[in-house]
């Protein structure tokens, strides 16, 4: 019995290794707030993207390489998952597996309306989405669709 | 005295600002457009009827989560006198995987491929899915959802249905305008 013990503690020890996932932490509209707040001093690009969403897919491993390069110079990258709570679990392997840097978010609003307004009047929750905040916490572009890395590392750049 | 012009200026111009981003309430330019057959409709054709536009996908989960509510849709409102316009403008999407998708998953309705996004463009849309619905003169009297929950278990707000049924019966919408989340519209470069 205690072998037994011993290997489900191995494989999970393994599998932290493997997967060091960590939750994925709900956001509301002042959850959104306090995130962006917390963040000022620093250039932050906030990413929505979702499991189901290729594009995103595609564009997340770049936007860490970004941050790694740029993160000296006070730029941060904020992800936040738009998955369904049963794609959950595949959202938490996938930054895992990508390498993205905590805190992770996942959208929980009560009024997915009211949150995506709240973001951006002008956005309609279409993915991938991202929302360029300077220093000062204004914020200072939005990129829906799928977008050139460049473009949006120049943008940033302009910023830092 | 200045300062409150001033303030008044700055109102104005931000009304004005919003009245252009918002679409429910304008009259979209012509367009023309073919299905996969090579039939077209052009947008005067649609005066007359209350006329539903929904920009939808073939690889898109998020829109082909709505297939069979896209399907349902057309089978309970063409009777009713409503034209529905579905359009696919991703250039990523060529004409053969639109009617292979059509076909697969049994669409009652045609397609109509949206070449350069001229359309899309139009109607200032971002998502698949996302819907206009015209009024029978042609000024967009709805704008965003189908409903509210790609998990159909999950829907509490039934946004394309309620513009219908509320047009149908001499009614403007209300809401007029919710989100349309789901995948960007794949624009050529």
């Amino acid at each position: 019995m205690a072998a037994y013990w011993r290997s489900v503690v191995a494989a999970a020890l393994w599998a932290a290794v493997l997967y060091p996932q960590q939750a994925l932490q709900p956001l509301d509209e002042a959850g959104y707030r306090k995130v962006l707040t917390a963040n000022r001093g620093q250039v932050v690009l906030v990413n929505f993207w979702a499991t189901w969403c290729q594009p995103c897919r595609v564009e997340m491993p770049q936007l860490v390489k970004l941050e790694a390069a740029l993160k000296g110079r006070g730029f941060k990258l904020i992800t936040i998952s738009a998955d369904e709570p049963e794609q959950e679990a595949a959202a938490r392997k996938f930054l895992s597996q990508t390498g993205v840097p905590g805190p992770w978010y996942i959208k929980r609003p009560a009024n997915d309306e009211a949150f995506i307004e709240a973001v951006d009047p002008h956005w309609s929750g279409a993915l991938p989405a991202g929302f360029l905040y300077d220093r000062a916490g204004r914020k200072r572009q939005m990129f829906v669709g799928e977008t050139r890395i460049a473009t949006i590392e120049a943008a940033i750049r302009k910023l830092l | 005295m200045r300062r409150t012009i001033q303030l008044g200026i700055c109102l104005l111009a931000a009304a004005s600002l919003w009245a252009q981003d918002r679409i429910v309430g304008t009259r979209p330019g012509d367009f023309t457009l073919h299905d996969l057959q090579g039939a077209e409709v052009r947008s005067a054709s649609l005066s007359g009827n209350v006329t539903a536009i929904l920009f939808i996908a073939t690889k898109c989960p998020v829109s082909n989560a709505y297939n069979e509510r896209m399907s349902a849709l057309y089978r309970d409102y063409a009777p009713k006198g409503v034209r529905f316009i579905f359009v696919n403008s991703n250039h990523t999407e060529p004409p053969a995987e639109v009617a292979g998708h059509a076909k697969t998953n049994g669409f009652p309705f045609p397609v109509y491929k949206d070449p350069g996004n001229v359309v899309a463009d139009l109607f200032r849309a971002q998502a698949t899915p996302e819907a206009f619905v015209l009024d029978a003169g042609g000024t967009v009297r709805y704008h965003g959802h189908i409903d509210d929950s790609q998990n159909p278990a999950r829907i509490t707000k039934q946004g394309l249905r309620l513009a219908l049924d509320a047009l149908l019966n001499g009614r403007n919408p209300d809401p007029a305008e919710t989100k349309a989340f789901g995948c960007s519209i794949k624009r050529v470069k």
